[in-house]
């Protein structure tokens, strides 16, 4: 698969709200506490109030993420980034990040595939194009190196 | 910590469709649904035929591009079902056809498929549209 660099996205998480044991699984949402994203194209802060990841435990020890992110350019442009994801991997290792230890991000699986939308001229590109990013979780929140699948 | 991402082949599919239900413009788009009367897929780990009654969503938007979502049924040679589902973007403007498929089986011996992400390029041939999806490793 032909890709290259989108961007990199540092975010820091905020409050977790332990939802607990639902029909499908455990559920979780992991509020925003503040972020940052550059890339070649793009660079700018991620907006907390309805920034977020919407977790789910499922029963085969697999994490469904489903996150959504506003983001803003440093030149003013508002967009909105919806990502589905998967994260699971050896059980020490997930104990390991339950922690809140970092961990090598190359022993567990952590991948996600976000999309965007957004009316700004200067961005349109992102209504375009699909992505693929893997994710590095550390203590203070992830860290995700998102691609364009060219 | 890695930056890079590597792929491997999980499948190419091949959809059979049928006539087209134009369902017009809607708030959305222009909506198209392509039901699917079968097909077949084939990789390294797995292979079998695509049963009909699936179909993809079509929605043409203004700026070009489509949208399209779909919902299939696999049946492995050797009887596993496997739920499919999967969105994309279609930009012919740009020769831009890819989508991001997903994956759900009761079938121990596919239950990989329940844990990974993938991603597929699409082609309009003239047998019908054909998907190289590649698994996320």
């Amino acid at each position: 698969m032909n890709t290259r660099l989108l961007m990199t996205l540092h975010v820091k998480v905020g409050t977790l709200l332990n939802i607990g044991a639902v029909p499908c699984g455990t559920r979780r949402t992991a509020l925003l506490g503040g972020g940052t994203f550059e890339g070649p194209r793009l660079r700018g802060t991620i907006l907390p109030g309805g920034s977020a990841d919407w977790q789910l435990l499922r029963p085969d020890g697999v994490l469904e993420m489903d996150v959504r992110f506003t983001l803003r350019t440093d030149d003013g442009a508002l967009i909105l980034m919806r990502s589905f994801g998967l994260r699971h991997g050896p059980p020490d290792v997930i104990a390991a990040i339950g922690r809140g230890e970092t961990v090598d991000p190359s022993t567990y699986y952590f991948r996600t595939l976000p999309r965007f939308e957004t009316a700004h001229p200067a961005y349109s590109f992102l209504n375009r194009l699909i992505a693929v990013a893997s994710g590095d979780r550390r203590p203070e929140g992830p860290i995700y190196t998102i691609h364009e699948v060219l | 910590m890695s930056h890079t991402i590597n792929y491997r082949p999980l499948m190419v599919l091949r959809l059979a469709t049928s006539a087209t239900q134009e369902i017009g413009s809607t708030a959305q788009g222009t909506l198209t649904i392509f039901p699917v009367t079968g097909g077949s897929f084939e990789g390294e780990r797995l292979r079998g035929k695509v049963l009909a009654g699936g179909g993809d969503w079509v929605t043409a938007h203004g700026n070009g591009t489509f949208t399209l979502d779909l919902r299939l049924t696999l049946e492995t040679d050797d009887g596993g079902l496997i739920h499919m589902t999967f969105t994309g973007v279609r930009d012919d403007a740009n020769s831009y056809f890819r989508t991001v498929p997903r994956f759900e089986t009761a079938a121990p011996k596919y239950a990989f498929l329940n844990r990974l992400l993938a991603v597929g390029i699409g082609e309009i041939r003239s047998e019908g549209p054909v998907h190289i999806i590649e698994e996320i490793l």
